[in-house]
């Protein structure tokens, strides 16, 4: 009862802060692959009535970064069906260029409208089509949910800290007697601290390999049996090797601030 | 800074917001000296040794001790005195989480030396204040008397220029009130440690000779 008065007050806001930060690196990795996949899959079609080079589609707007021609010898072969073949050499020539065109970002939809005006302002230029509704929608909602998970993980953080401080100021009150008799004795303030400091960094790293714990067991264990295949597919993005070393980190940099907000701040 | 004097008052003023316990008092006490303070409850001894201290700064005057002004003194200057300062309190003030011989070697970690060195001076502290088969137990496991000797042993772990014990023997049988007693005396006669004892009454046992203070209506004067 004493010991879980004395640490787990410490370890658990500790720890809340952690598995936030934790979900955060998590959730940014999913959204960079995500963004990327939405980038990746993302294109323009262009038709044009003469041929066109990357360097041409720059030249009206910065932002495309691919441009490929789409093969159109089959298609002719398909409108000449039942057609001489001399015919569908003069469908050949009579067709337009057709072109995919990538872009070197993920855009919202009123920057896709202006990229597309900028391609319709050339002469060449006959024709250009965007299939982007249904992506900028569930692009947004994602943007959404990255936010209102930024805002709640920020405001979690924020609350845990006080929680921190508060854990603190008790250890101080606990261990005001011996940090007075040392103080008499001239001891520096990093001296008489160092109690809570000691106190705070062995809770820190119990805090850190917990919450690490806890992101191993969903990748090794949970991830397998969700059978959410974004997750199975994914599960290297749970918990990365170096995730461990950011968290020890900001938990040591947590108890450091912490100790001083403490010591620092009523000296009494 | 007169160097001749451990501590040096003039037309000291010591006070509690706005009540005052010390007006216009005026002594000196010089190197090697041992001296006794006497006087009524509540007359102003602990507040004089807590401004020795430097636990409460001078409301008026001057006084210096160990060669530095302690009104408005810098908390590094403080710092620095007061690891040269033996303290001794009537409530013992031991740290209890720690052992007797952690707490005996306080001075010395403060002060930065060796686990080694701790070690040995440990060992022989606790020989003098004979508490050595007690070096690994707590604080609360011990006897008013041999908590009170601890606390001798830790102000005396780094050779203080000064000694300041507030009613050492308080409540102490005779075996531990002359333990006390002789430890005092012997670093004061050998070290030429200075002294300054708080008590109600001077020990019998005494033979040196020493300086006798009395603190009473709000003044400081010596008995002759
Ligand atoms: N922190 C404080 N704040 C206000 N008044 C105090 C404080 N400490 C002591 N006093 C008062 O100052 C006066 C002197 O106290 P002090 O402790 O110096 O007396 P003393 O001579 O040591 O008495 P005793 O022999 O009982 O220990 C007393 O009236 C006491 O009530
Ligand atoms: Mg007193």
């Amino acid at each position: 009862m004493k010991f879980v008065k004395y640490h787990l007050t410490f370890i658990l806001p500790m720890m809340a802060i952690l598995l936030g930060i934790e979900f955060f690196l998590v959730f940014d990795r999913a959204t960079d692959s995500y963004r990327t996949q939405l980038q990746e899959g993302y294109s323009m079609f262009v038709v044009a009535k003469k041929p066109l080079e990357l360097k041409d589609f720059k030249r009206l707007n910065s932002h495309i970064s691919q441009s490929e021609e789409v093969d159109k010898e089959a298609l002719a072969i398909q409108i000449s069906k039942g057609v001489n073949q001399t015919n569908s050499k003069e469908i050949l020539k009579a067709l337009p260029y057709f072109y995919n065109v990538k872009l070197d970002s993920y855009m919202s939809s009123s920057e896709l409208r202006s990229i597309k005006e900028d391609l319709e302002e050339s002469d060449t230029i006959r024709r250009v089509e965007t299939f982007g509704s249904s992506y900028t929608d569930s692009y947004k909602l994602f943007n959404f949910i990255q936010f209102t998970l930024k805002v709640f993980l920020g405001f979690m953080g924020l609350i845990s800290f006080f929680l921190i401080i508060k854990q603190m100021e008790i250890w101080k009150y606990l261990h005001r007697e011996r940090m007075q008799v040392m103080e008499i004795f001239g001891a520096s303030l990093m001296l008489r601290s160092g109690v809570l400091f000691k106190t705070a960094v062995i809770d820190a790293i119990i805090a850190t390999f917990v919450t690490s714990g806890v992101f191993l067991a969903l990748k090794y264990y949970w991830a397998q049996e969700s059978r959410i295949d974004i997750l199975i597919q994914k599960q290297n993005l749970l918990f990365q090797s170096t995730d461990f070393l950011i968290l020890l980190g900001i938990s040591l940099f947590i108890v450091i601030i912490s100790v001083y907000f403490v010591v620092f701040s009523n000296k009494d | 800074m007169s160097s001749n004097f451990v501590i040096n008052a003039r037309n000291l003023t010591l006070s509690y917001g706005d009540k005052e316990i010390i007006r216009d008092a005026s002594f000196s006490v010089k190197k090697g000296e041992f001296v006794f303070i006497t006087g009524p409850s509540g007359s102003g001894k602990s507040t004089l040794l807590k401004s020795l201290y430097g636990q409460i700064e001078p409301t008026e005057g001057s006084l210096i001790v160990g060669g530095l002004e302690m009104g408005g003194i810098s908390n590094g200057k403080l710092q620095e005195l007061r690891t040269h300062l033996g303290i001794i309190f009537q409530d013992y003030k031991l740290i209890n989480e720690w052992t007797v011989k952690k707490n005996v070697v306080l001075p010395l970690m403060i002060a930065g030396y060796s686990i080694d060195v701790q070690e040995t001076q440990a060992e022989r502290l606790l020989k003098h204040v004979r508490l050595s088969e007690h070096k690994e137990r707590y604080p609360l496991e011990l006897s008013g008397g041999e908590q009170q000797r601890v606390g001798v042993a830790r102000a005396l772990a780094k050779n203080p220029f000064l000694i300041l014990a507030d009613e050492p023997t308080g409540n102490l049988d005779e075996y531990s009130s002359n333990v006390i007693w002789d430890l005092m005396e012997n670093a004061c006669e050998q070290l030429k440690t200075t002294v300054l004892v708080v008590t109600h009454k001077i020990p019998s046992i005494f033979s040196n000779p020493y300086r006798h203070f009395i603190i009473e209506s709000k003044g400081v004067y010596e008995v002759r």
